[in-house]
């Protein structure tokens, strides 16, 4: 079994549909869970006691978790002068401790069964610095970093994490950004062009993969940096 | 559970993490520079407790916040353990 956060919209929404095309069981984690055609839990990443719900039900079911996908975010392109105060909350909350929630509350099963593997996600925006995007950035560098020291702290039970850090790949995320906007900022990755979400999906499924066995604490960069 | 019941079965768990190779005493540390188990040894006393804890018909959460964040956490001292054990059977 697969748990995606943010199974309703976006990349967890595209890397659930990959993961059911294979043949995966996936359960979804998302706010809203009306109207999803997947088995979904309703939670919340951003609040603990959702989390710790979500964790005990999926617990309950005595399933073996494969893997655990951090793929819920928000986004809001700023300058930090311009960005309000319940902006940034939402962005640390959601970005990074709803994403600290998650590892940490849902590591126990993996820790029971010595196997397993954490994708979280950050954003290209970290490695380039991008101007306009420092809070959401800061909550994404956050992730990267709580991401490879928790890798050494799972190491030892066989559970790996790893983060998958996107570039400008077309979901609501970023809605209003210009195509000239996009073409700036992929013209600073190593491969000068814009990926989509079934890149993303493939980089999924390598993490996932057996012969990806020794990876772990890593930041892959689409597009690279 | 009473808390005599609670040490036996703590005691028990933190045994066989260490394989018989200390004397376990009630206020023996869990955590920090003088305990005997390191954090690996630590999660697997604490899965054995919710193994156990099923088996008493009863979740052991090791991971709630309530548990974590007194002051004293609950991973001071064996006694302090079996005290939060038995506490959770009788939730």
């Amino acid at each position: 079994m697969i748990i995606v956060t943010g199974a309703s919209r976006g990349l967890g929404q595209a890397i659930t549909e990959r993961l059911i095309e294979r043949g995966e069981e996936v359960i979804g984690l998302a706010r809203n869970t009306n109207g999803l055609k997947i088995n979904a839990i309703e939670c919340d990443v951003s609040d603990y006691a959702s989390v710790k719900n979500a964790s005990k039900e999926v617990k309950r079911m005595k399933k073996q978790v494969k893997a655990f996908i951090n793929a819920a975010g928000v986004a809001s392109m700023n300058m930090a002068v311009t960005t309000d105060e319940s902006t940034v909350q939402k962005l640390i909350q959601t970005n990074l401790v709803g994403t600290i929630y998650c590892c940490q509350l849902f590591a126990p099963i993996m820790l029971r069964q010595k196997q397993g593997s954490f994708i979280n996600f950050s954003t290209i925006a970290v490695a380039l610095a991008l101007k306009g995007e420092s809070v959401y950035a800061a909550s994404k560098a956050g992730v990267e970093s709580f991401s490879r020291t928790f890798a050494r702290e799972m190491a030892d039970f066989n559970v790996r994490v790893n983060c998958i850090a996107p570039g400008p790949i077309r979901t609501d995320l970023l809605r209003g950004i210009t195509d000239t906007q996009i073409e700036k900022i992929t013209s600073q990755q190593v491969i000068q062009k814009q990926f989509q979400k079934s890149d993303v999906c493939d980089l999924v499924e390598l993490l996932l993969d057996e012969k990806a066995a020794s990876i772990s604490g890593q930041v892959l960069n689409v597009g690279g940096v | 559970m009473n808390i005599e019941q609670a040490k036996e079965i703590v005691i028990s768990a933190i045994n066989t993490a260490l394989e018989g190779k200390a004397e376990i005493t009630e206020d023996m540390q869990l955590i920090g520079g003088e305990s005997l188990l390191d954090s690996m040894k630590l999660v697997e006393v604490c899965l054995a407790l919710e193994d156990l804890a099923d088996e008493h018909g009863f979740e052991f959460d090791w991971t709630s916040e309530s548990a974590m964040s007194k002051s004293r956490s609950m991973f001071r001292s064996v006694a302090a353990l079996a005290e939060e054990f038995a506490n959770q059977s009788e939730v």
